[in-house]
C-alpha cells in the first residue's frame, strides 16, 4: 500500500472534476494538492509528487504539450492524462507525447482509483527485474515464459501469459477492463462488447483446473489477482 | 522537366515567324529574278537593235565585221553562218542544237531561254534574207549567281531564325517551369498533409507573382478551416463530457440501486461510442487522401492481433474460425485506427453468424496490393441493403426486429478508414454470407 505521505498533484480546472478526483486521491491514502491551471500545474510539477494528473483543455494550454516542459523542469512524478479528449486518437497522441497512462472523461471512480493505484506501484517497482515472481504456490518465469502451480505447468498462449504478467505486477489490486486492453493488447479504442472477459475466463479456468483461485471478479470493476498464500 | 504548353507555343511562334519571313525572302527573290531578267532582255534587245542598223546599212557584210570584232567575253553567244551553215563569224564552230532559227527580223519579242555547255541563255535565232543563220544571246550565268547566293543568305537567315526562336522558347519554358515547379511543389506538400507548407522568397510583381499570392489566400483559408473544424470537435467533446463526467460522478453517489447505476453507465459509454465514432469518420474522411500521420505498420501482425483478441469470443459461440495470413506484409497507415477498423468488422461478422457458421480472415499478396478478405457463411447483407450498407446510420430492420443491437456506424467507419489508407473496399458477390475484401496499397521499398 503507498505510503501516508504519497501526495499527487491534480491540474484541473472544473471544480467539480477535481474534487471529485480528490476525492479517490484520499481514498487511497495519498494527499490531494489541485491547481487550476497549467503555468500552476508546470511550476509545482517538480516538487515531490508521486503522480500528476493532469487535464488536456485547460487554461494556459492543453496538458500534453506541457509534459516535455514539466519534465525538463525536473517532474520525475508518473503522469496520468484525464480528459476530455477521449477518442483513441487523442490517446494515442497523449502516450505518445509522454504520459505514463490516459483516461478519458467521462471516468468511472474506481477505474480512476485503478489507474493511480498501478502508476503508484508502478513508480516504486521501476528498475526491478525479476525474472522468478512468486505468489505462494503460483510461479510465473518471465524469461522462460513458463507458468507453474505447485510445480505443475500450466500451458498458457502467448497472449494469456502476457496476461498473468501483467495481473501479477498488480497484484492484490483491483485492474480494469480497459487497463487490460491498453496494457496488453495495446489498442486503445472501446470494442464495445467484453472480449476481454473471454480471454480473462479462458486464463482463469486454466489455472482453476490446477488449483488456483489467483484471479477474481470484482463485481463491476474489473478482476483481481490476488493469489492464495500456500497452506 | 520542361513546360511543355510554354515550349510548344513558343515553337510555333518561332514557326510561324520563320515562315512568314519565308514568304517575304521569297516574294523579294521573285523581284529580283524578274529585274536581272528584264536587264538581259534589254541588253538583249539592245544588242539586236543595234545589229539591226548595221545590217541597214551594209547587210551581212557589215554584220560579220561587227561579230567578229566583238571580243570574246563569255557572257555573249554570236553566231553567224552562211546559207550552208559554215561559219562566217563567231566564236561557236557549231550552230548549237539546243535552238532553231525562226524569224527574219531583228526582234526581241520572242527571246528563247536555252542551256547550252552548261550556262544558261537567253537569246535568238533568225535566218536572215538569203538564208544566212544569226545566233545572237545573252548569258543568264550572272543572274543565276546572284539568285544562288540570295538563296544561301535566305537559308542561312532561317537556320538563325529557327534556332533563335527554339533558344527563346525553351528559355521562356525553362523559366515558367522554374516558377510552375514552385508552386505545384508546395501543392505536393500541401497534399501530403503539411497545410502549414508556403512559397519561399519574395512575390515578383507579375501574373505568376498574382497567382502565388491567390494560392497563398487559399492554403491559409483552407488552414484556418481545418483548424477551426479540429477545435470544433475538441470543443464538442468538452462540452459533452465534462458535464458527462459529472453526471458519472454522481452516479458513484447513489446506493442501493447497482442495476440502475450500471443501465446508466452503459447507456453513457454506448451515447460516447457513437459520438466518437462519428467524429472518427469525420476525421478519417477530412485526412483521406494525405499521407500525413501515416507510419509503415506491419498490416499481417495487427491483423494476427486482433483477430487474436476476437477469436476466443467466435470461438465460445461456436463459430469455425480460420487465419490464413502471409506474414511481413507491410503498409503506410496508422495502427490504431486499422485495428479498430478490423475490429469493427470482426466484432460485427460475430454479432451476425451463429453456431456452425465459419469466419475466415485472409490476407494475401497480389501484385498490385496487399488483400485481406474478411468471410463469414452468416446470413449476409439484405440485397436491398448492399449498396447502402457503409452509410451512416444504415441499419436492416431484421436487425431491429432480432434485436441486434448497433447504431449502423461500424461499417461507416470501416469505409472512412479504409479510405484514409487508400484501400479499396468492396463486397465481392458470394454464395453466401458476406465477404468483405480490402485491396491494401503496398509500402514500397
Amino acid at each position: 500500500m503507498p505510503a501516508q505521505t504519497d501526495s499527487i498533484l491534480i491540474i484541473e480546472d472544473d471544480p467539480e472534476t477535481a474534487a471529485a478526483i480528490a476525492c479517490e486521491v484520499r481514498a487511497l491514502g495519498c494527499t490531494a494538492t489541485i491547481v487550476p491551471t497549467l503555468p500552476e500545474g508546470i511550476a509545482l510539477s517538480a516538487q515531490d509528487f508521486r503522480v500528476i494528473v493532469l487535464d488536456r483543455m485547460l487554461p494556459g494550454g492543453d496538458g500534453v504539450e506541457a509534459i516535455a516542459k514539466m519534465r525538463s523542469h525536473g517532474a520525475r512524478a508518473m503522469i496520468l492524462v484525464l480528459s476530455a479528449l477521449g477518442r483513441a486518437a487523442n490517446r494515442v497522441e497523449g502516450l505518445e507525447k509522454g504520459a505514463d497512462d490516459y483516461l478519458p472523461k467521462p471516468f468511472e471512480p474506481e477505474e480512476l482509483r485503478a489507474r493511480l493505484r498501478a502508476l503508484l506501484r508502478r513508480a516504486t517497482m521501476q528498475g526491478q527485474d525479476n525474472d522468478l515472481l512468486v505468489f505462494g504456490a503460483l510461479e510465473i518465469r518471465m524469461k522462460a515464459r513458463t507458468v507453474h502451480i505447485n510445480r505443475a505447468h500450466v500451458a498458457v498462449s502467448p497472449k494469456e501469459f502476457e496476461l498473468i504478467t501483467y495481473f501479477a505486477q498488480n497484484a492484490g489490486q483491483i485492474v480494469t477492463r480497459m487497463q487490460l486492453l491498453e496494457n496488453v493488447w495495446h489498442l486503445h479504442f472501446d470494442p464495445g462488447t467484453n472480449v476481454v472477459d473471454v480471454h480473462v475466463g479462458r486464463l482463469r479456468r486454466k489455472l482453476e483446473e490446477t488449483g488456483s483461485q489467483a484471479i477474481q471478479t470484482a463485481r463491476g470493476e474489473g478482476y483481481i489477482f490476488a493469489p492464495l498464500p500456500p497452506p | 522537366m520542361i513546360a511543355r504548353s510554354t515550349l510548344k507555343l513558343a515553337a510555333t511562334m518561332a514557326l510561324a515567324i520563320s515562315l512568314l519571313s519565308l514568304l517575304a525572302m521569297a516574294l523579294q527573290y521573285r523581284l529580283v529574278e524578274s529585274r536581272l531578267t528584264d536587264a538581259t532582255k534589254a541588253a538583249l534587245s539592245a544588242d539586236l537593235a543595234g545589229y539591226s542598223a548595221l545590217y541597214q546599212q551594209r547587210r551581212i557584210i557589215a554584220l560579220r565585221q561587227a561579230i567578229t570584232d566583238r571580243a570574246n567575253t563569255g557572257s555573249e553567244l554570236l553566231l553567224l553562218q552562211d546559207r550552208n551553215h559554215i561559219r562566217l563569224a563567231g566564236a561557236e564552230a557549231d550552230w548549237p542544237a539546243e535552238i532553231q532559227p525562226q524569224g527574219t527580223n531583228f526582234s526581241s519579242t520572242q527571246a528563247q531561254r536555252f542551256t547550252h555547255q552548261g550556262t544558261e541563255w537567253l537569246g535568238v535565232a533568225r535566218t536572215l534574207p538569203g538564208g544566212f543563220p544569226l545566233l545572237v544571246a545573252r548569258s543568264l550565268a550572272p543572274v543565276e549567281s546572284t539568285l544562288a547566293s540570295l538563296r544561301k543568305g535566305m537559308a542561312a537567315l532561317s537556320l538563325v531564325l529557327i534556332a533563335a526562336g527554339a533558344l527563346i522558347g525553351t528559355l521562356a519554358a525553362k523559366s515558367v517551369m522554374t516558377r510552375i515547379t514552385r508552386l505545384n511543389n508546395v501543392a505536393d506538400q500541401v497534399a501530403s498533409g503539411d497545410l502549414t507548407a508556403r512559397l519561399p522568397g519574395p512575390r515578383s510583381l507579375d501574373e505568376f507573382g498574382l497567382l502565388e499570392t491567390h494560392v497563398h489566400a487559399m492554403l491559409d483559408r483552407i488552414e484556418n478551416l481545418n483548424r477551426a473544424t479540429h477545435r470544433l470537435s475538441d470543443t464538442i467533446a468538452h462540452e459533452l463530457r465534462t458535464p458527462l463526467n459529472r453526471m458519472m460522478q454522481k452516479l458513484a453517489l447513489i446506493e442501493g440501486q447497482p442495476t440502475l447505476a450500471a443501465d446508466l453507465k452503459a447507456e453513457m459509454r454506448n451515447a460516447i461510442r457513437v459520438f466518437d465514432s462519428l467524429l472518427d469518420i469525420s476525421r478519417a474522411e477530412a485526412d483521406q487522401g494525405s499521407g500525413g500521420g501515416l507510419l509503415p505498420v506491419d498490416l499481417s501482425a495487427v491483423a494476427a492481433e486482433v483477430w487474436d483478441l476476437y477469436e476466443p469470443l467466435a470461438e465460445d459461440k461456436g463459430l469455425l474460425c480460420t487465419l490464413q495470413t502471409t506474414p511481413d506484409l507491410h503498409i503506410l497507415g496508422d495502427r490504431n485506427l486499422i485495428a479498430q477498423m478490423l475490429a469493427n468488422l470482426i466484432d460485427n461478422a460475430i454479432k451476425y453468424c451463429s453456431a456452425g457458421d465459419t469466419l475466415t480472415l485472409t490476407l494475401c499478396q497480389t501484385p498490385e496490393h496487399h488483400r485481406l478478405t474478411l468471410s463469414d457463411t452468416g446470413p449476409g447483407l439484405p440485397p436491398d441493403l448492399r449498396d447502402a450498407a457503409f452509410e451512416r446510420f444504415t441499419r436492416a430492420p431484421r436487425d431491429q426486429v432480432r434485436g441486434i443491437k448497433g447504431h449502423g456506424l461500424g461499417l461507416a467507419l470501416v469505409r472512412a478508414i479504409a479510405a484514409r489508407h487508400g484501400a479499396k473496399l468492396t463486397l465481392p458477390e458470394v454464395e453466401n454470407g458476406l465477404t468483405v475484401e480490402m485491396l491494401w496499397p503496398k509500402l514500397m521499398g
